[in-house]
């Protein structure tokens, strides 16, 4: 009986051969080919929502390239955009990567963007253009640490549901916005904050263009952001935490300083986002911005690069250039600018979907 | 009425979308299913019963059952991902939200009158109605917020003195023994998620119906102050009505303040910031406030084809 043929192993189906070929590190054909269906799936609902809103897809599908991607201005746009979705893309990641939900960037954004009008109309004239960039950036980045640190240590201390008081803070930052525009620093008619002195303005780097000083500072953001999580004692605790919490602990790693330090350190990005917006971008605070939400789809922006640092550079340009490519759908087509958000929405709802973007849970123990 | 009474007869009015959505979210939670795309449903129902109203000659009726019907949607399509596809619930929540958002403020280009829009009948209770002090407040309010107090008592008694309360409250503790007791984890939360779905959406409706028109984003956090009276009422579905109304007489206040004279001074900003601010003061307060143990965890069923 025992001298027979060992068992043999399971019969490859198409699925198992697809899953065993592999590309790159850790990408499989499989799942290549999962996000290729989710992208078609994406291109398909919105194809029966042009169809249903009475435009047709192949103009709507040529207006947001063309002005995502059309010319070197248009790219400008679109990189610039990108530069806000990388910082409040790693606003999400790093928290998210201990597992903890700061869905708040948006409130950090706006409080550093606050922050940023308030001392940059208070700066000295006199002061050179580069120093006052640099304290102004500094400051927007701990204003947003300040407003990460309010949902961390809620967290930290008595367990508060993280993602109730991130939310919480984001709505209060967005009215102190909209105080900002017709209280405190209001612009005459316009529906606007009064415009930064010009000396605190980001210079440009690329003539022809509207690409500022914003676009290397976010790219820096991201490769500091890459050597903290896989290069530092801290980045390895971060991750530890969120892949057990209970094991970390038991390791001596602090869960409650990750999660203070991790709230801040996203809050911080996010500032980022809101001093480049205002110095590098807008030079004002318009009333109408939340409708972008770019805090929020940080979210997406990093859930697509699977909470990897550097992947959120080519993840911020991809949906930069839907946001951007949606203006130029509402030009030629009439469509409302949220219809980009549409499009992200959908797609990583799908790739969650597809299983392509993951989470670990620990199972549920009895008490 | 004087200035105090037309504060909590507004405030009562304002509770009830608050209310409704955190009577939805109480049944999911209770089944183990953090649903953060609550202010996502609840701007699909505003939306749906604004279309509703816009195809239906007017009627907020028509609009009624239009956003129920997109609350069962909403619940089909969340119930598929939080628990037969297993996403992360909080991310998925949030792009929900984002979807809707997106949706919302695209059609309504379309298929919405910004002016257009209808209230639900009042109906002043006989013989109460005539109270004096309390009668006008409490009981000269439009038909839904009875509802709500109605439905809120059905809610506690579902989860509390039914089979279902009892089957859900196991599923939402430890799946793992309510699925070796041999009951069926997912069908159960489905049934949840599609009826708070449902609730929801009307709560989407009565905010619509108490304003002039939809809005772009029109629910401003409405949905997520839901997710905190959940917590800070701890599961308890009458708890759930006093802290709505907490949330509701909060709102008031921005409209009220001018005439209650002590509070003239203070900037609307910081009046319309109250309730979100209030939020982070009831979770502080609310600290021991604990969510069943399997909230956010997809569960995988032990013999399953996937």
């Amino acid at each position: 009986v025992t001298a027979g043929s060992p068992a043999l192993p399971p019969r490859h189906g198409l699925e198992e051969r697809l899953r065993s070929l592999t590309v790159a590190r850790g990408i499989t054909v499989w799942s290549l080919l999962r996000v290729l269906a989710a992208l078609a799936a994406t291109l398909i609902i919105f194809a029966i929502l042009l169809q249903l809103l009475g435009s047709d897809f192949g103009t709507a599908f040529n207006a947001v390239i063309d002005s995502a991607f059309g010319n070197s201005f248009n790219i400008g746009q679109t990189l610039m955009t990108a530069s806000l979705l990388i910082a409040t893309g790693l606003a999400a990641a790093i928290p998210f990567r201990a597992q903890l939900w700061n869905v708040g960037g948006e409130g950090q954004m706006w409080f550093g963007a606050f922050c940023t009008i308030g001392i940059a109309l208070t700066l000295p004239k006199g002061l050179a253009p580069g120093l006052s960039v640099a304290i102004l950036v500094i400051a927007s980045m701990v204003a947003g640490a300040v407003w990460g640190l309010v949902p961390g240590i809620l967290k930290a201390t008595i367990n508060a549901n993280e993602v109730i008081t991130s939310l919480m803070m984001t709505f209060i930052a967005i009215e102190l916005g909209n105080w900002a525009i017709d209280g405190i620093w209001p612009q005459g008619a316009s529906n606007e904050t009064m415009s930064v002195p010009s000396n605190t303005l980001m210079p440009n780097i690329w003539s022809g263009t509207l690409v500022t000083w914003g676009l290397p500072l976010a790219l820096i953001a991201a490769i500091v952001a890459w050597a903290v999580m896989s290069r530092t004692k801290l980045g390895f605790e971060i991750r530890a935490v969120g892949l057990n919490p209970q094991t970390a602990r038991m390791n001596g790693m602090s869960v409650s300083k990750v999660a203070i330090v991790t709230f801040a350190l996203g809050g911080a990005f996010a500032g980022l986002a809101g001093s480049i917006f205002i110095l590098g971008i807008n030079g004002a605070l318009p009333a109408g911005f939340p409708l972008n939400n770019f805090g929020y789809l940080g979210i997406a922006v990093a859930l697509v690069a699977r909470l990897s640092p550097l992947w959120i550079i080519p993840s911020a340009v991809l949906f930069a250039g839907l946001r951007v490519g949606s203006d130029g759908l509402q030009a030629s087509t009439g469509l409302s600018t949220t219809v980009g958000q549409i499009l992200v929405a959908v797609f990583v709802i799908l790739l969650l979907a597809f299983r392509l973007i993951r989470f670990s849970y620990p199972e549920v123990a009895s008490r | 009425m004087s200035p105090v009474q037309t504060l909590f007869s507004l405030g009562i009015a304002l509770m009830v979308p608050m209310l409704f959505a955190a009577l939805g979210e109480l049944i999911i939670e209770k089944a183990g299913v953090l649903n953060v795309g609550i202010e996502g449903v609840m701007l699909i129902g505003a939306f749906s019963a604004a279309v509703g109203v816009n195809y239906g000659n007017g009627s907020i009726w028509v609009g009624l059952l239009i956003a129920i019907g997109s609350g069962i949607v909403c619940g089909i399509i969340l119930a598929l991902l939080y628990v037969r596809l297993g996403t992360d619930q909080i991310v998925t929540g949030i792009m929900f939200n984002i979807l809707a958002f997106g949706l919302t403020t695209t059609l309504a280009v379309k298929y919405v009158h910004a002016s257009q829009s209808s209230q639900f009948p009042d109906w002043n209770i006989p013989g109460l109605h005539s109270i004096p002090g309390i009668g006008d407040v409490l009981f000269s309010q439009d038909v839904l917020v009875y509802a709500s107090i109605v439905i809120a008592a059905l809610v506690w008694y579902l989860t509390r003195q039914t089979w279902f309360g009892l089957y859900s409250r196991a599923v939402s503790e430890y799946p793992r023994a309510a699925e070796s007791a041999g009951l069926n984890v997912w069908r159960l939360r489905y049934v949840a998620v599609i009826l708070g779905c449902v609730l929801t959406a009307v709560g989407g409706a009565e905010l619509f119906a108490n304003s002039g028109g939809f809005v772009a984003g029109y629910t401003n956090g409405r949905g997520f102050i839901a997710l905190a009276i959940v917590v800070l009422a701890r599961w308890n579905a009458f708890y759930v009505v006093a802290a709505a109304l907490l949330f509701g007489v909060a709102q008031a206040l921005q409209f009220e303040a001018d005439k209650l004279g002590f509070l003239g001074d203070v900037p609307s900003h910081v009046l319309i910031a109250l309730p979100y601010i209030l939020v982070l003061v009831a979770v502080v307060f609310a600290r021991g406030s604990r969510y069943p143990a399997a909230v956010g965890i997809p569960f995988r069923p032990t013999r399953s084809s996937t």
